[in-house]
């Protein structure tokens, strides 16, 4: 069944096509509806989402989702407008753009929930989607919805230069750089693959509490992947970069940089040498490698699997989970950042989130169900795709604090194993909490120092015993970029700094 | 709403909004999720939707641009963006789209009854489900089990002249539980998909595989790093042919990121093995009478024993190589262009039982499921997570968790040395179980 494995995707390029432009399914909209929509797309500014719905109206589908009975209804409405530009072999192969529009209403009653939702966005669709929804809440409990007004949430996300604003020719600027540089590092890259994609996610936020939120969300994601060949060997590399920002994310992040440091793991990789197979220490280096304790603890972690009592770490706050050196965080509010959100998708604002702390676990992720059947507070995770699908608890930006190691230290001490510079991505089992990742570029480990290039291996274990064995944790806290998929997609960072895990399975093609 | 009369109007308006060719691909979808825990429903997702993608070329360069709304207004408006963009791109003489007006003969796509039964009926089914998959003592507990369905037509209209329209439904039925025994905790789920209601499996059956799942890996025993035979089951074969199949992609082989680029007519793997792509089969869940961008399917063998016979092609790619298109222009919907991709895809079956290819293994694991991103396509590298059970002289002797498996693709394809006869086609890829002689385990 889907539910059983939490992946983050290494995003292949035609996947990518796939889940980037996610959106659409629906009917029809009235002309001035599509009028104010358009328009707001084309400034990429516009509170786009409202959509002409008034509160008036959100009050009285609200009211309609709960007429048979039930706790809680929401609506949310989205709009999303997409560009999306892939090069490859030095080429624009094709560009796209994509607008698309949706509103559901969610009902929840006890522990059933359901959900519709239209993309036509009309008072009447609106009232027939929380008819549908509230199918679930017959013979519920009932209650009295509060009439919607304005919250008030804190914002992490600051745009300098609107996706809107900006021409496409800057946008294939930006590409043509990265390529140049890429194929410009060396003779053996013999390809660049550059996918070039932003949105404007407007969103509108209301429940049966009160609250009314309206906000609008850019993202940029820019992926340079290169494939070297010196007629012996080949290595397609990838490099990524994402914000939720404007145009300036290149600013601080050239196109140039970002393609270079794809080129160079090509290069490096080319000499790449059989794995070792076995049980063997592991340093893994700062940044996107958080992804293994994304997965590992991460997933495991989130509270609805904890509510119905199947998840790994069930019963388990308050004790000792991991060694004294491992605290991790969750953090909506890192300025800027891939899976930083100002407020989740139910409008609850997002927090820092401390999960384990000196190895002591402190608490779960949740979203407004999954907060009520536990009887804890909300975390701010209740995240969503697009307006196809319920908010479930996500996480937005997790890593291992940083800790006082030296990075250097941590390989220098380390006798024998694989040093892992980058990982693919994994999945993890989130009741067993049993994990997998691929290595991307990993070299072996020989008296304290990186030797050879070794060929992607899998590196896997259980959630409990790695976090248990990680016994260095560096001071150089740095993060990436992902797509973590549970059912539906969520934009993520995953961090750390370097780490040393002791006894990790690794699968390597020799002995 | 008469998705034909629209489709042709902005057909015949194409050239007149700058596009010197472009295609029109609607589709309209309706989808219900149910989804219950504990005998309760957890929660009913239901939608109706609709979209359009517009694929335009102009002066040899392709744009894309797609939409939710089925306006007048907002199709003409989003169709000239992709005119915009696509001027934005670089010419290439093979951006061409398919004039192939022939539609392949595909039955049982469709199932008017799926729609017919009754909401009751379908969440007792998923809640029945779920009880059936607990009356195992040793499961202790339900990740919860989930009816699924949808129905949906595809609209594919070109300026070469065809609009094409196929409808097809789907339906699928699934349960994960758990076991548990001490601190030890195991997950096993199984679901099934069809085309149509009546022939979804037997609810008893698909629970007893779930449970099974679950508690036959119980007490694991971990075995030394080391070299010896690997039996994937069916359930698995996935996890390896995926890497091949995406090898097989004509653009791949252009771009020189296959690791069969230079296959063709030669031989990989061992001459047990077969591989045929299939859009033409009855009822069968990737078959469709046209591909993604409306292209005539077939079926089509890409490898015979052991050697690789054809590359798949969408309809650009095919003009790049020189080939024909083979009809396996992909779509993941109306929000993206075609890429390629496979159909049906079987491995033909071979004339060993699993249970003789069990009892003709030394020292061997049986690999019951396999984590990972299985083999790269691009270098044929492949290493993954196992479980599954230890064979010692032709005998089952205890499950094993947490080993690694990994290897070459083509030292493992090279290695198949006995090819079961139990094709099981409830998988997207069938496959039957088959032994690779030697691959490299790593345990403790």
């Amino acid at each position: 069944m889907s539910t059983n494995q939490y992946i983050v995707r290494d995003i292949p390029r035609r996947k990518f096509l796939e889940l980037s432009v996610k959106g659409g399914l629906v009917l029809a909209a009235s002309s001035p509806l599509l009028t104010q929509f358009l328009s707001s797309c084309s400034n990429g500014s516009a509170s786009a989402a409202g959509l002409g719905i008034d509160k008036a109206t959100i009050d009285k589908v609200i009211a309609k989702a709960l007429e048979k009975g039930g706790d809680f209804a929401d609506v949310y409405i989205e709009n999303r407008a997409s560009r999306q530009i892939v090069m490859e072999e030095s080429k624009f192969k094709s560009g796209l753009y994509g607008i698309s529009q949706g509103a559901g209403v969610r009902v929840i009653s006890g522990n059933k929930t359901g959900y519709a939702y239209t993309e036509e966005i009309t008072e009447a669709n609106l009232l027939r989607a929380a008819e549908v929804a509230s199918y679930v809440a017959k013979n519920g409990k009932k209650s009295t919805p509060v009439n919607v007004s304005d919250a008030k949430r804190l914002s992490f996300i600051t745009v300098k230069h609107p996706l809107g604003d900006i021409d496409d020719a800057k946008r294939i600027e930006i590409m043509k750089r990265a390529d140049q540089a890429a194929m410009d590092y060396d003779k053996r890259i013999k390809m660049a693959m550059i996918n070039y994609y932003d949105e404007v996610r407007g969103r509108v936020i209301a429940n049966s509490e009160g609250i009314y939120l309206q906000d609008e969300l850019p993202m940029m994601f820019f992926i340079v992947q290169t494939m070297s060949d010196d007629g012996k060997a080949r290595h397609m590399s990838r490099e990524r970069l994402s914000r939720h920002m404007g145009f300036e994310m290149f600013d601080e992040f050239t196109p140039e940089m970002v393609a270079k440091r794809a080129a160079r793991e090509a290069i490096a990789m080319l000499d790449a040498q059989d794995a070792p197979a076995g049980i063997m220490d592991v340093v893994m280096q700062n940044g996107w490698g958080g992804v293994l304790v994304h997965e590992a603890v991460g997933h495991p972690l989130e509270a609805d699997n904890i509510a119905k009592k199947i998840g790994a770490f069930t019963g388990k706050v308050g004790q000792k989970v991991a060694s004294d050196v491992f605290t991790m965080v969750d953090d909506g509010t890192i300025p800027n950042a891939r899976g930083t959100i100002n407020f989740d998708d139910e409008g609850t604002q997002t927090k820092r989130n401390v999960l384990i702390e000196k190895g002591v676990l402190k608490g779960y992720m949740s979203d407004i169900l999954s907060a009520k059947q536990l009887g804890m507070e909300r975390t701010g995770n209740g995240r969503r795709e697009s307006y196809q699908y319920i908010p479930i608890p996500r996480m937005t930006n997790t890593f291992i604090d940083k800790g006082s190691s030296d990075p250097a230290e941590i390989l220098s001490s380390t006798k024998k194993g694989i040093y892992v510079q980058s990982l693919s991505g994994g999945s993890v089992n989130p009741v067993t909490g049993v994990f997998n990742f691929t290595c991307r570029e990993a070299y072996i480990i020989e008296n304290g120092k990186k030797t050879v290039p070794i060929k992607g291996a899998t590196l896997i274990g259980s959630c409990l015993q790695v976090i248990s064995n990680i016994d260095a944790v560096g001071n150089d806290l740095d993060f990436g970029p992902g797509i973590c998929g549970k059912g539906q997609n969520a934009e993520v960072d995953a961090g750390m700094p370097t780490v040393r895990i002791r006894g990790i399975n690794v699968g390597g093609s020799r002995a | 709403m008469d998705y034909i009369k629209l489709i042709n109007s902005l057909v015949s308006k194409a050239k007149g909004f700058g596009a010197d060719a472009a295609e029109i691909y609607l589709e309209t979808g309706r989808n219900l999720s149910i989804q219950v825990q504990d005998g309760e429903i957890e929660t009913i997702e239901e939608a109706y939707s609709a979209g359009v993608g517009f694929r335009v070329i102009v002066e040899g360069k392709m744009g894309f641009s797609h939409c939710n709304e089925l306006t007048n207004d907002a199709l003409e408006d989003t169709f000239k963006r992709a005119v915009a963009f696509a001027k934005l791109t670089t010419a290439d003489p093979n951006n061409v789209l398919p004039d192939n007006k022939d539609i392949t003969q595909v039955n049982g796509l469709y199932d008017a009854e799926i729609i017919k039964v009754s909401m009751e009926k379908k969440i007792k089914m998923a809640i029945d489900l779920e009880k059936l998959a607990m009356k195992d003592p040793r499961i202790t507990k339900s990740s919860g089990a989930s009816y699924g369905e949808g129905m949906g037509e595809v609209y594919i209209a070109n300026t070469n002249g065809f609009l094409k329209v196929y409808k097809s439904t789907g339906c699928s039925i699934g349960v994960s539980v758990v076991a548990e025994k001490g601190e030890q905790k195991n997950t096993g789920g199984e679901s099934c998909s069809r085309r149509y209601f009546a022939d979804l499996k037997p609810l008893g059956e698909i629970a007893e595989k779930a449970s099974r799942k679950a508690w036959e890996l119980l007490d694991p025993v971990m075995i030394p790093t080391q070299k010896a035979a690997v039996i994937f089951d069916p359930d698995v074969a996935g996890s390896i042919f995926g890497g091949i199949l995406a090898a097989l992609n004509g653009e791949r082989v252009l771009q020189g990121a296959s690791f069969l680029k230079d296959y063709l007519d030669k031989p990989f793997a061992s001459p047990l093995l077969t591989i045929v792509d299939d859009a033409t089969r009855d009822r069968g869940m990737a078959s469709a009478p046209f591909d993604g961008e409306g292209f005539p399917t077939c079926k089509q063998i890409l490898v015979e024993q052991g050697v690789v016979k054809a590359f798949i092609y969408n309809t650009i790619v095919a003009k790049r190589a020189g080939k024909k298109s083979t009809g396996n222009a992909s779509r993941g919907g109306f929000t993206s262009l075609p890429g390629v991709g496979t159909h049906n895809v079987i491995v033909r079956p071979g004339e060993s039982t699993p249970a003789q290819i069990i009892k003709a293994t030394n020292k061997g694991l049986l690999l019951k499921e396999v984590t990972g991103y299985g083999i790269d396509p691009v270098t044929g590298n492949f290493s993954g997570g196992a479980t599954g059970f230890w064979i010692e002289n032709g005998v089952i002797k205890h499950p094993v968790q947490g080993v690694t498996i990994a290897g070459n693709a083509f030292d493992i394809m090279k290695n198949i040395d006995m090819m079961g006869n139990d094709l099981d086609y409830n998988r997207g890829m069938a496959a039957p179980t088959f032994r690779v002689k030697e691959m490299q385990i790593g345990g403790k």
